[in-house]
């Protein structure tokens, strides 16, 4: 018998595999250590790796940057990791198209701020903490910011893919044009799908123009019925807004918004003068509201940024209810969170167009982070809303599924499909919802 | 016939007597959508007045073994709401209603058989729209534009319809009702909602959409640029989208075709230019007049002939109305014509352009050209006349070398339309034998039976059959544990 750790290095070179002990350790996944870290640098090296763990029926979790790592339940197996930031280069790029095409381990940071920057377009995401996060990992979890309100999410901006199926078959779906039909959307499918299906290698983009100015405005008030009345004129009017978030009251304390209950942050992007004359308006809303709007700079969005990253320990949970909701579910959110227990608290902000929150739980013990998401759950059900443990520490994910309930059908159907293409159970294994 | 009377029995006794259709002359009605090559008479069409009766309808057909084909208003291009294997046909034409207008959380949940211009036209008073809107949106239905993931002149900006759906509800070929996705935006789990849309009714009825609702722009401008010929216009779209400018829509006309408009309804178009851009932009009036400004602007650099700008909405709809009927109006120029769907990246417009007329020069063929430039996405229509010897020959030879060219230029076979019974077999020239297969599993997983819509969206070839496994790579040598 030889050895995993020879079988890859036939496959990726010797330098490209890590298993010693020292170095699988701090690959390990929630405690669960890997037999070997594998670092492949091409879509083919990462089939040659996935036939390999196909015939020996090992587990295989790909990562690229490791910044959601804390995603989904807790695994239970882990053979290989495999580290996709070895292959992290522009594979095309035309601008006058408005596409492009990267692979999965480049950063939004780099893909953003370096390559797409100097010509003023974009690809649209920014979820926190996006300039250390791979394309690929925020397509496998569908990661989003403020710019959703409008642009969207993955969703909307991936054409094309290609993918290491879980028995080391290369595939391609969707196109390289911004419009096609061509058979099933076989992108969308990939989308949130936490590499369950496929190890994401290649994705073809959808770039927009970035706008040529943005400005930013505060709306604040003392309530939070005056935020959702600001925020249902907002989306009952033609104002296109760039960016929508809504804060709570702890998430606006170091913005200097006084004793406001809630706030609206909102940008306006196009040329200046559409700009100016929106943020006019906006004031107007805010105002025939009885709230307060302030422009302000446009770092607000960094600052916010800073304020919704979790620390090591805190629990993020996405809570997904509807625009005219949002009160009603801030309030709810309130009312369950003070059961936390002393010294626990949460920061809630979340883009309130779509109906998208997240929430930071600081300094509760995992039980009760589970009994609040349970209560949670029951509050937006009405709706047909859900709440998942996005992040957190494994105890937090291991009190409750973190995914929370699916229809029945549904779950079947989901069951079929994983089963389709991943009988052995080789891609990210028990970490997705049912416990696939 | 493939259906025993037993189930047509059954069928009547589900939908009552007026919601089935079992004479040759009313289910010929039913053998072709707008593609009118491809026939195939239904054995039985039923019409269905709610989800349980579709319901019903599936598990009965599902227990004989018997095809089942969806079909909303029959517009579509690809052959698709037809039956080459005969089964019953579920019409969904009388499943019209709005169940739902939810302003406030920016949708509506529709049966699917409501035509597409109805929901518009019920949320119009109070300022929102749904942005889809295929040329046929007069007639087609929302539940057809889901199964084709239909287009239209104004998705440049806003995107297809996959983009405005939130939610499906599907009575599978099992006879279950599936919910996929809904009101509330996100939902943990594969996006079924996304992998469904498009899928050409090969996954189950759909029964009831969830769809987002976009308000009215505060501004709207079009602008008619003249061109002296298609090539130079092609250049002129490049730039516009170069430019970072992304109008709502970005329409092209030929020359040809601008003749059989003007001799027909008379869009103001004018009669002796080589081409026109139909341009439009909309969003917050201060961006559209400083953008409509930079669009005249870079049409001018590019030579254009003329730019003008429609001064009021009549001017606005009489240019639209050109457009919208673009493909009516070639019947004064030729009998009949094939329709082509395929795309090219947008900035590779010109050259797709020049190797058109090539094509057209070699195989003696007439183009006539309406398209939405803006996406590169090209609708030819090349006409024919099958009493003139082997024009139809040459028509189709044409048709297939310009299909070929535009995927050499990185492009797709279909970028609205879909693939249907008309284009199955073309996918393999944009995906390998391990693509087709993934697409052939996702199909067996919502339809194990195989009784959807038999023979459409993809192509009946070995490498897509059960068992078939395409080439996996093989190890390097000495990879082994």
């Amino acid at each position: 018998m030889r050895s995993l750790g020879a079988a890859l290095a036939a496959i990726v070179g010797r330098d490209a595999v890590s298993d010693d002990a020292a170095r699988t350790s701090a690959a390990a996944l929630d405690g669960v250590v890997p037999r070997a870290v594998v670092r492949p640098s091409s879509t083919e090296q990462v089939a040659h790796v996935l036939v390999l763990a196909h015939e020996e029926r090992l587990v295989v979790a790909p990562r690229a940057r490791g910044t959601s790592l804390d995603a989904g339940t807790p695994p239970v197996r882990v053979d290989l990791v495999l580290d996709m930031t070895g292959l992290d280069r522009v594979l095309e790029w035309s601008p006058d198209d408005l596409t492009a095409s990267v692979e999965a381990g480049i950063t939004l940071g780099t893909l953003n701020e370096t390559v797409l920057g100097p010509r003023r377009q974009a690809l649209p995401l920014d979820p926190v903490g996006w300039r250390r996060r791979s394309v690929g990992g925020v397509t496998a979890t569908n990661a989003s910011g403020p710019w959703r309100a409008r642009y969207g999410t993955m969703r909307d901006l991936l054409l094309g893919v290609r993918f290491v199926q879980a028995d080391g078959v290369v595939t391609w779906g969707g196109a390289k044009v911004v419009k096609s039909v061509t058979g099933y959307d076989v992108p969308k499918l990939m989308v949130g799908a936490l590499g369950t299906l496929g190890v994401l290698t290649e994705l073809t983009l959808r770039l927009h123009p970035l706008p040529e100015t943005e400005r930013t405005w505060f709306v604040t008030g003392p309530s939070l019925e005056m935020i959702q009345a600001c925020l249902d004129a907002l989306i009952d009017s033609a104002l296109q807004p760039t960016r929508v978030d809504v804060l709570d009251t702890l998430a606006l304390a170091g913005f200097g918004a006084g004793d406001a209950k809630a706030a609206l942050a909102v940008s306006f992007g196009s040329v200046a003068d559409a700009v100016h004359e929106q943020g006019e308006r906006l004031v107007a809303i805010g105002r025939g509201a009885g709230a307060s709007v302030t422009e302000r700079p446009m770092e607000l969005w960094h600052d916010l940024e800073r304020v919704t990253t979790p620390a090591a320990g805190d629990v993020t949970l996405d809570i997904a209810t509807l625009p005219a909701r949002i009160a009603e579910t801030l309030r709810a959110f309130g009312r369950e969170e003070a059961t936390l227990g002393r010294g626990a608290r949460s920061i809630v902000t979340g883009r309130g167009t779509v109906g998208a929150l997240t929430a930071v739980v600081k300094g509760a013990a995992p039980a009760a982070v589970a009994s609040l998401v349970t209560r949670l759950r029951a509050i937006v059900a009405d709706h047909d809303g859900s709440v998942v443990v996005r992040g957190g520490p494994r105890e937090a994910r291991a009190a409750i599924d973190p995914w929370g309930p699916l229809d029945p059908h549904v779950m079947d159907l989901t069951r079929t499909i994983k089963q389709t293409f991943d009988p052995r159970g080789v891609l990210n294994a028990g970490r997705f919802v049912g416990g696939l | 016939m493939t259906v025993s009377s037993s189930l047509v029995t059954e069928l009547e006794r589900i939908v009552g007597a007026s919601g089935i259709v079992t004479s040759h002359e009313g289910r010929m009605t039913y053998e072709c959508d707008m593609h009118v090559f491809y026939k195939g008479e239904p054995d039985v069409v039923v019409l269905p007045a709610d989800r349980e009766q579709v319901q019903a309808v599936v598990r009965a057909c599902r227990a004989a073994a018997v095809p089942i084909i969806p079909r909303g208003s029959g517009t579509g291009l690809i052959g698709g709401a037809m039956a080459p294997i005969g089964g019953v046909m579920i019409g969904l034409n009388r499943m019209t209603r709005i169940l739902d207008i939810d302003v406030r959380n920016r949708c509506a949940v529709v049966e699917p058989g409501l035509i597409n211009l109805m929901l518009t036209k019920a949320v119009a008073a109070r300022g929102w729209f749904f942005a889809p809107d295929p040329s046929s949106q007069m007639v087609s239905s929302i539940g057809g534009n889901v199964s084709t993931n239909a287009g239209g002149p104004h998705c440049l900006k806003y995107g297809i319809t996959t983009n405005h759906v939130l939610g499906l509800e599907i009575v599978t070929s099992r006879g279950d009702v599936l919910r996929l996705g809904g009101k509330v935006a996100d939902r943990p789990g594969y996006d079924l909602t996304g992998a469904a849309i498009g899928a050409e009714g090969t996954f189950g009825v759909v029964t009831a959409v969830t769809v987002r609702l976009l308000h009215v722009p505060e501004a709207v401008k079009t602008i008619l640029a003249t061109f002296s010929d298609i090539e130079t216009a092609s250049e002129a779209v490049s730039a516009i989208i170069a430019a970072g400018i992304i109008p709502a829509a970005l329409e092209m006309l030929d020359d040809v075709m601008i003749r059989a408009i003007e001799e027909g309804i008379g869009a103001g178009y004018p009669k002796d230019a080589g081409a026109v851009l139909l341009i439009e932009l909309d969003g917050p009036a201060a961006e559209v007049t400083v953008q409509a400004d930079h669009v005249a602007a870079i049409c001018r650099a590019r030579d254009s002939l003329d730019v003008r700008v429609a001064r009021d909405d009549a001017e606005r709809a009489l240019l639209w109305k050109g457009r919208k009927e673009a493909a009516g109006a070639i019947g004064r120029i030729a009998p009949s014509f094939l329709l082509q769907d395929a795309v090219v990246p947008r900035s590779k417009l010109p050259q797709i352009m020049r190797e058109m007329r090539a094509i057209s020069e070699r195989h003696r063929v007439l183009f006539a050209n309406v398209f939405h430039a803006g996406d590169g996405n090209l609708h030819p229509l090349i006409c024919y006349d099958e009493s003139n010897g082997d024009e139809l020959e040459r028509a189709k030879a044409a048709n297939e070398e310009l299909l070929l060219a535009c995927i050499a230029l990185g492009g797709s076979v279909t970028g609205e339309h879909g693939i249907g019974f008309d284009k199955a077999r073309h996918l393999t020239l944009q995906y390998a034998e391990a693509d087709l297969n993934f697409m052939y599993r996702l199909r067996r997983a919502f339809d194990p039976d195989g009784l959807m819509n038999p023979r459409k969206l993809l192509p009946s070839h070995p490498a897509c059959g059960e068992g078939f496994r395409p080439h996996r790579p093989a190890l390097p040598e000495g990879t082994w544990v």
